[in-house]
């Protein structure tokens, strides 16, 4: 194989913008000192890939007042406990009296419902299309078992539309490293209408140091000769068309909606809902729109974009810190603003 | 990383994660004891090939010819 | 106090089991207070344990208990002596649960040769909660020995007794259901440093690897020294489950606690025989050298990745929560 780490730690040309659009490649190229291995000339930009970082606060709201209700409790992901709403997060109203709970499944709800009848049940539905398919095998579970304790409260993203806002703006993104786990279950074609339309090359990375050096590799020469393509460089999970039975059951209940994204506004069609006929099992979560964010200097929104880095944001580092976080960005270990506090990710 | 399908009853997986056992759920892809799996809270996403074999190889190649 | 177990209510019965399992003759004096031989110079320290399950794969509250203060004590250089133990109860807790965690802790303070001189019990209500607070005293060595974090020199060489995150891991694998054989390195490491100080190692700093992990006690290293402290993540020890739990979970070994586990910044010239020592004493067979310490980038802590890279380290944020997504 060509020596890729040189030619990236070596790269002369003109200066590139490459963003990534998942959490965990965030994570794993602060974990592996991606930055420092490659050239200054290209600059890595988190975009908006953490489902945590860009929940709205009324949604965090809708929570709170859910777990203060008698007789339910609200289960969730660890880091959402942790976002604030537009006064307080999860964690605070726990200590109010607010019924909590953190799983790591959701399939975990199954269980919990069952032991407590007499308890409804709501979980915290946030994520990407990777994470709507675990949904989707969930309400298939409750659905056949015919759990009638279980709700869910809805705040799911798609990456196309979101893509396509960035591209839109004036950001100035080149390329694009696009999630690894949402394609296992979209496919990598997601990426090709977007790449065709706008120009701007695609590489699918896995989560090893060396699988995002190899993509940002193939990034760089598509970039530098003009090619608007999408390449696959997770072969061994990721194939053309996905999984095919995971979107069948996600269609199955769920259905695209209008979402809103914290500090971005609404995106139209770039959510998704249960299905009508499924509604029984909402917990209200429609045009949860709301954004409140609790600090009006939060620079989220253009963090997320590409737009700033996290160190021009006037909150960063003083206000703003993973023990006292004001937007989101800091809150979720995949937020930008964490990640570069914790690694001083050179942006 | 990837885990290791041990058993399955249904539509549920026992898969091991150097020596971490924990159930999955398997209704998403088909699976058998021995497979590699790719797990996402607690749902089997993908089945993943036994050898990392040289699949980039040919991408190298289109990447060259560029 | 007691839940089905027939026990009743009562200091007798806590002082019984206390007496019967901490029994050395300065307790059994039962006087206000114990009175007992000294030296010029002394450690003292005082740490509270509230861990749940009470009950984990290699340990317990109590043993926690005697480590935890018995390990402060020899992190600066002190032998460990004395021990009190304050227990608050709430009710609802099992006598049995109660006898297992007091005979552990006077089994713990043996291994670590400590007398336990004085305790106290409160009975509240609750729902069966079981908290203990110990604090120690130890004697320091005669002359002005010293270790401190700001005693790193260019130069000096950095070991670590074991692998990391074991306690932690075994904690969270309770609280989630997850089947391993994990299990706590909760152990007093008051040997492992004797063993160090008789070989006349020159020790700059030492501290065990507790909540915050590796990452945070070498950051505070970094800078109270004002240097730049250097690890290669390829030599840090970590088993292969704990690993494999923290892919599951998306944890850090370098930010997870340990509670049997010391690091230790050296000259270079006595690193050899630092590993040596640390390898032959109890609980320190995976002990490795990982990194140094390098003069630039003042009070800095950097990583060098398996891939090759650098990342920067800085001390613990927020609780480590496992990760989505």
């Amino acid at each position: 194989m060509k020596d890729y780490r040189n030619f990236l730690k070596e790269y002369d040309g003109p200066p590139i913008r490459i963003m990534e659009v998942c959490g965990t490649h965030t994570a794993s190229i602060a974990h592996s000192g991606i930055v420092s291995l490659i050239s200054s000339k290209i600059q890595l930009i988190s975009g908006p890939g953490c489902p945590v970082c860009v929940t709205v606060t009324e949604y965090i709201d809708r929570l709170i007042t859910l777990s203060l209700t008698p007789d339910m409790v609200v289960v969730t992901f660890g880091d959402m406990i942790r976002v604030s709403g537009s006064r307080q997060s999860l964690q605070d109203v726990r200590s109010e009296g607010g019924q909590v709970r953190m799983v790591y499944s959701p399939l975990d709800m199954i269980s919990l419902a069952l032991a407590e009848p007499g308890k409804t049940f709501v979980f915290a539905a946030i994520g990407f299309e990777t994470t709507t398919a675990v949904y989707a095998a969930l309400m298939d579970g409750i659905v056949h078992a015919g759990i009638a304790n279980i709700r869910i409260l809805t705040s799911l993203k798609t990456m196309p539309r979101v893509i396509e806002w960035v591209c839109s703006m004036q950001g100035g993104i080149d390329g694009f490293l696009a999630p690894g786990h949402v394609s296992v279950i979209t496919g990598s074609d997601l990426f090709v209408p977007l790449a065709e339309k706008y120009h701007v090359p695609f590489a699918v990375a896995g989560f090893e140091g060396e699988q995002i050096l190899i993509a940002l590799y193939a990034l760089v020469k598509m970039i530098s000769h003009g090619e608007g393509k999408v390449m696959n460089l997770y072969p061994s999970a990721v194939t053309a068309g996905g999984n095919k039975t995971a979107q069948r059951m996600i269609e199955t209940y769920f259905e695209p909606c209008d979402a809103a994204w914290r500090g971005m506004g609404i995106i139209p069609d770039s959510g998704m809902m249960l299905r009508s006929e499924y509604l029984k099992y909402d917990a209200g979560s429609r045009d949860l729109f709301s954004d409140h964010s609790h600090h009006p200097a939060c620079l989220c929104a253009k963090v997320i974009t590409g737009a700033q880095k996290p160190q021009e944001c006037p909150l960063f580092g003083t206000l703003c810190t993973p023990d006292k976080p004001q937007g989101a960005c800091m809150v979720s270990t995949e937020g930008s603003c964490y990640s570069y506090f914790a690694n001083r990710r050179n942006a | 990383m990837p885990g290791k399908v041990i058993s399955v009853h249904g539509r549920i997986a026992v898969v091991d994660f150097a020596g971490n056992r924990m159930n999955a759920e398997a209704g998403l892809v088909a699976v058998k004891p021995g497979d590699s799996v790719l797990v996402h809270a607690g749902c089997i996403l993908q089945v993943l090939p036994e050898e990392e074999a040289n699949i980039l190889a040919d991408l190298f190649a289109e990447l060259e010819d560029l | 106090m007691a839940h089905g177990s027939g026990g009743k209510a009562t200091t007798e019965l806590i002082s019984s089991i206390f007496a019967r399992y901490f029994d050395n003759p300065i307790l059994a004096k039962m006087e206000d207070a114990a009175v007992v031989p000294g030296a010029a110079r002394l450690a003292v320290t005082t740490d509270s344990f509230v861990v749940t399950p009470l009950f984990f794969a290699g340990g317990d509250i109590g043993k926690l208990a005697v480590c935890g203060t018995v390990n402060d004590l020899a992190m600066s250089g002190a032998t460990p002596m004395y021990l009190t133990c304050g227990f608050i109860l709430e009710e609802g807790v099992e006598v049995a649960d109660l006898e297992r965690i007091v005979f552990s802790m006077a089994e713990t303070a043996k291994v670590a040769g400590v007398l336990i001189v004085a305790g106290d019990t409160k009975v509240i209500e609750g729902k069966g909660g079981l908290y203990i607070n110990t604090a120690g005293v130890g004697f320091l060595p005669e002359g002005d020995f010293e270790v401190s974090s700001s005693f790193c020199g260019d130069g000096d060489v950095i070991l670590l007794s074991g692998t990391l995150g074991d306690h932690h891991a075994t904690v969270l694998s309770a609280r989630m259901g997850i089947e391993n054989t994990i299990k706590s390195d909760c152990a007093p490491l008051h040997g492992m440093v004797s063993a160090l100080l008789k070989e006349n190692i020159r020790v700059r700093a030492m501290r065990d690897v507790t909540r915050g992990g590796l990452a945070t006690v070498l950051h505070e290293f970094a800078v109270a020294s004002g240097k730049c402290l250097q690890i290669q993540e390829d030599q840090i020890p970590v088993t292969a489950q704990v690993q494999g739990l923290c892919g599951i979970l998306g944890l850090d070994p370098l930010y997870m606690a340990n509670e049997g586990k010391m690091v230790a910044v050296v000259a270079k010239e006595d690193a050899p025989r630092a590993l040596e020592c640390i390898r032959n004493s109890p609980y320190g067979q995976d002990a490795a050298i990982i990194g140094e310490v390098v003069s630039g980038d003042e009070g800095t802590l950097l990583l060098h990745t398996r891939t090759g890279g650098i990342r920067m380290l800085t001390e613990l944020y927020g609780e480590g929560l496992p990760r989505i997504c």
